[in-house]
């Protein structure tokens, strides 16, 4: 097993670890991940990918609209909102 | 003792007891929230109207089939105009506009919800102490130790410990490796996880898609029969709900199996099990076998592999359902100067650190190099999973296995999270194949506190497992 | 210097797809609606909800399947693509990775004198993100998610193009295409077509270098700006000795440059997986074999039966089948009448299109006055008025006052085919013109034109010109 780069983790999961519990996650997540690691002794060479138990959908939409709900519903939890927008600080590209 | 649903359907159809004095019963309880059991409980006032329809349904003698049970709602089912946090504070304050599914059709049923009762944040948690809101007490306690407060077992920890404690009649829970059955084994109570697919999971804050299902948390095996009655339905809006068609399971619940009935039980799970474990399956064994009952040995192949396949898939899975909290159209927003200090901040503390370490579990098996080596390889096991279990039940029709291996343990005890993991041993690979799994009370451990058996059954085979389970419970006679 | 250096191109073409409701949600798929109201729990990404998928999106996309090409595969899964950004409330993009529904495709593109073969390597359907607005307030942006989960065809080509002016016509072969099977209203200016332009340069046989990806180009001009000047950028880095990073660039439209996306600290990982939220797509034969007669017929084919069946000339035939609205008025006209198609044609393309032009008109708009029109055709090729007058009342005719006969009654327009009556004009024009019958006599065509013109004159341009020419011609050579 490599190395986890815990800052490279973080990034992609969008979270700040403060420096002082950076190593706490980084040993957390190297023994976990060595408790795991016990599956690679198993051949699957053959076996397919299991996606779920269901195997088939009865759920498929026509193409109508249904509307549920209106804007403020949408809106009423927003923690910032100018006129019926979500607001947020500036976006850069 | 408890009153079950149907007795109590009884006294208020007899009127020996009204609606509204059956709610305050329960909500005089629930409000002392002795166990830390509920993050939020119904005002009165909200559910007046519910009460008086009820009474008047009584009057008039058209009752549904729940109607008047005071229930409790695990807090990650949404519930429309009432705060809705999953335990967590990053949706403290977060008040769904819409009902969930499943609690949608205990309203259509007539029941009344208590409140909302405390779970591990995000039901990530075997213990209920990951919870924003503290954790959940145990109502039982060890003789030898009768100071020591115990943890209820988790995620639906809350759940547990509010039927358990009698503040409510049942609860509703979740189950993703054993949510429900753990707790339910640890606090005394009974509690089923049915089939993946039954149950929609439209409306539930979303832990692991591929293995959350709803189930019930109840006094006794025919309570469960009666919620299952009332939530196990085909949903449109959940691609990935089962469209067969669904059994009475009240119904017959105590009729005698018409042929002899085979149970397997797995020989690898009773390997470094306690006496006190050991003495629950031999005990099963001994009363049931009294019946037509035959115990065959069984061995899965795949056991020790249970765990591991669990905690690849649901941390992956976890990790990009809680990718939208990120406190820009819901949720608590922390304070940033700019966008993305917006995103880290209210992420970093708005959840607790049990899910951040499944996060990144979860991004580091997803992430390139490594995906194959984790995420896809934990796909293929689950599917050598699933197939050791079909290969056992096409021999038995029942398997009967321990729910957890050992008894409620103090709060703080289990600091490392491997330790804690195992707790779910016996319920993971059950989750992990999609079969349905009821955990009942079978004694007391030598500390006097309960534990549990599981009896596993085939996909959709519901009614049969509860007719067993029912059966076990007389037999057993915990209750008593 | 561009002399030394070719591009490599391959596109990236996002159609957004015709339909009703969103790809799994069942809210308005719509443009142009007031913020946030085409928004329902599912596109804002609340807890607990779940997508279920919009079966018209499948019918589009194998449409689309028959139409380029493409080897529509039965089985296709639905996998999260997960990034972080504000117009994207689930944290994640659904869209399709590992088993896209269609593979393997092309489309031939017409360079003026042979056709090119354009591979295409997959398409895959994907949710649309919503839209952040940054110029309303200068310290924060405003998120609209309307355009959240508006279905998305993707369709990728291979690096087959090699010029700016190549990829453009690329793109409007295939927009031309969407537009006729009706999979996309192909509006660029509204974002339901855009394309990322993966460009690298090479010398000619030499090794492919590195590319750079511009994002989200929304018209055809921008397309071959950006083009133009990526590839000159390119170009100076190499030249300078520098090397070309691996970046995703923006277009800026005011400055006609492009620029590096601000660079991430770490690279991108989408950490795609199968949605567990969804199953996998299993389509049958039976309904794939459905949809191919509601395919209708294709651009090139429409081309091709225009030239062969209708007789029309190939530009006249290119300019009508260049738009759907076109081959419906056309088609429209040409099976109300027995008018020759030609004349429709030419018509058509001709001051019809002109007029429309002139009135900011719609070309659909001539779908209600197809049966006028050939009315005006018909009096024209029945020489009851002459082509001059037809192009005179065209405007009263299509403004609706009147019929084409009524106008010409009312005007008095008609042609004068009445023989007695011409010879009577072509009597009293030849008078005093000895001199010039005698030219035409001794052989002078050029004479016989002017005597046409001064009867058409007298005749106040009502004289039917090809009656006029023939009884001229009787009379001189007496």
């Amino acid at each position: 097993m490599s190395d986890i780069d815990i800052k490279r983790i973080s990034y992609l999961a969008k979270l700040k670890l403060p420096q002082e519990k950076e190593e706490f996650y980084a040993n957390s997540l190297k023994e976990i991940i060595k408790w795991v690691d016990n599956l690679k002794q198993i051949d699957t060479n053959e076996v397919k990918p299991l996606h779920n138990v269901i195997n088939a959908t009865e759920s498929i939409r026509n193409d109508e609209i249904n509307k549920h709900n209106s804007v403020e519903e949408v809106l009423s939890n927003a923690p910032e909102r100018a006129q019926n927008f979500f607001k947020v600080p500036k976006v850069v590209d | 003792m408890k009153q079950s649903i149907s007795q109590i359907k009884n006294s208020l159809k007899k009127k020996s007891i009204s609606v509204e004095e059956l709610h305050d019963e329960f909500f005089k309880k629930a409000k002392l929230n002795y166990n830390n059991a509920y993050n939020l409980i119904t005002d009165k006032a909200q559910n007046k109207s519910l009460i008086n329809e009820s009474q008047k349904r009584y009057d008039n003698s058209n009752s549904l089939p729940l109607d008047g049970i005071p229930l409790g709602i695990k807090d990650l089912f949404c519930t429309k105009g009432v705060r809705t946090t999953a335990s967590s504070k990053i949706l403290s304050n977060f008040t769904p506009n819409y009902e969930s599914f499943v609690t949608q059709q205990l309203l259509n049923n007539g029941s009344i919800f208590i409140g909302k009762n405390n779970c591990d944040e995000f039901a990530m948690g075997s213990s209920n102490e990951t919870s924003h809101f503290g954790p959940v007490i145990n109502p039982w306690k060890n003789k030898n130790e009768p100071n020591n407060n115990l943890v209820p077992g988790g995620s639906s920890g809350g759940s547990a410990a509010a039927v358990a404690e009698g503040s409510c009649v049942a609860s509703m829970g979740t189950d993703t490796g054993g949510s429900i059955r753990q707790p339910a084994s640890l606090c005394g109570i009974v509690g089923l996880k049915p089939t993946f697919g039954s149950c929609s999971r439209w409306g539930i804050v979303a832990f692991a898609s591929s293995l959350d299902q709803a189930g019930p948390l109840t006094n006794c095996v025919e309570d469960a029969a009666h919620i299952l009655n009332s939530i196990n339905k085909y949903d449109f809006n959940d691609s990935t709900s089962s469209n067969h068609k669904r059994d009475d399971y009240v119904k017959d619940l105590n009729k005698k199996f018409e042929k002899k009935i085979k149970i397997g039980i797995p020989s690898d799970y009773l390997k470094d099990v306690s006496q006190d474990i050991l003495n629950q399956i031999e005990n099963a064994k001994k009363v049931l076998s009294q019946h037509d009952i035959e115990f065959i040995d069984v061995e899965f192949t795949t056991t020790e592999y249970a765990l591991s396949t669990y905690y690849i898939l649901a941390p992956a899975e976890a990790s990009s359902n809680l990718a939208r909290y990120d406190g820009i159209r819901y949720g608590v927003r922390e304070k940033g100067e700019n966008l993305d200090d917006i995103y880290l901040n209210s992420r970093t503390k708005g959840f607790g650190d049990e899910v951040k370490r499944r996060i990144l579990i979860g991004a580091y098996v997803l992430s390139a190099g490594y995906y194959d080596a984790y995420y896809r390889q934990a796909q293929k096991v689950r599917r050598l999973i699933k197939n050791d279990f079909e290969r056992i039940l096409r021999d038995v029709d029942f398997i009967l296995t321990p729910t957890t291996p050992n008894e409620a343990f103090k709060i703080g005890d289990k600091l490392d999270p491997i330790s804690m993991y195992k707790n779910d041993i016996y319920t993971v690979p059950t989750s992990l194949a999609g079969l349905p799994g009821v955990s009942i009370p079978s004694g007391l451990s030598s500390n006097g506190l309960p534990l549990g058996i599981q009896f596993i059954g085939n996909y959709f085979q519901e009614k049969k497992l509860l007719q067993l389970a029912a059966l076990a419970e007389k037999e057993l006679a915990f209750n008593e | 210097m561009s002399n030394n250096w070719e591009m490599v191109i391959g596109l990236e073409v996002h159609a957004q797809l015709k339909t009703s409701s969103k790809l799994f949600s069942s809210s308005p798929n719509q443009f142009g609606s007031e913020p946030n109201e085409n928004v329902n729990f599912i596109d804002s990404g609340m807890p607990g909800m779940l997508p279920v998928l919009n079966f018209a999106c499948i019918e589009k996309a194998i449409k689309t399947g028959f139409a380029l090409n493409f080897t529509i595969n039965k089985y296709s899964v639905f996998e999260r693509k997960n990034y972080f950004y504000p117009d994207l409330p689930q944290g994640y993009q659904i869209s399709q990775f590992e088993f896209p529904i269609l593979t393997e495709g092309f489309i031939n593109i017409d360079n003026g004198q042979d056709q090119k073969k354009i591979r295409i390597e997959r398409a895959h359907l994907e949710q649309d993100a919503g839209k952040s607005i940054h110029d309303i307030d200068p310290k924060y942006s405003f998120i609209d998610l309307n355009r959240v989960g508006t279905p998305l065809l993707e369709i990728v080509s291979y690096p087959d193009l090699s010029s700016a002016d190549e990829v453009v016509n690329y793109m409007s072969t295939l927009r031309q295409i969407l537009m006729y099977i009706d999979v996309c209203d192909g509006n660029m200016q509204e974002g339901s077509l855009r394309a990322d332009v993966n460009l690298s340069i090479r010398k000619p046989g030499g090794d492919l270098g590195t590319r750079c990806e511009i994002k989200n180009l929304n018209s055809f001009k921008f397309i071959k700006q950006a083009i133009e000047f990526e590839f000159q950028r390119q170009i100076e880095v190499l030249e300078s000795g520098g090397s070309v990073e691996q970046n995703t660039m923006l277009f800026d439209t005011n400055t006609g440059e492009t620029r590096a996306m601000r660079s991430k600290e770490f690279s991108h990982d989408y950490r795609y997986f199968p949605d567990p939220d969804l199953l996998p797509v299993n389509i049958t034969q039976e309904q794939i074999d459905k949809i191919q007669p509601t395919l209708g017929e294709l651009p090139n084919q429409k081309l091709d039966r225009y030239i062969s069946e209708l007789k029309i000339e190939k530009d006249i035939s290119k300019i009508i089948i260049s738009e759907k609205e076109n081959t419906k008025v056309f088609e429209q006209m040409v099976n109300d009448t027995e008018v020759p198609p030609k004349l429709i044609a030419s018509w058509l393309v001709g001051d019809i299109f002109a007029f429309v032009k002139e009135n900011n008109l719609d070309v659909s708009s001539l779908l209600e006055k197809t049966k006028v029109i050939v009315e005006l055709l018909k009096l024209i090729s029945d020489d009851v008025i002459s082509n001059k007058v037809g192009k005179e009342i065209l405007p009263q005719v299509l403004n609706g006052e009147n019929s084409p006969m009524e106008i010409v009654k009312k005007m008095g327009l008609e042609q004068v085919s009445d023989t007695s009556e011409l010879e009577k004009i072509i009597n009293e024009s030849l008078q005093d013109e000895e001199e010039n019958i005698a030219k035409f006599q001794g052989g002078s065509d050029r004479v016989l034109g002017y005597f046409v013109g001064k009867c058409l004159k007298a005749s106040k341009g009502k004289g039917n010109p090809k009656l006029i020419n023939e009884l001229l011609l009787e009379k001189l050579k007496k």
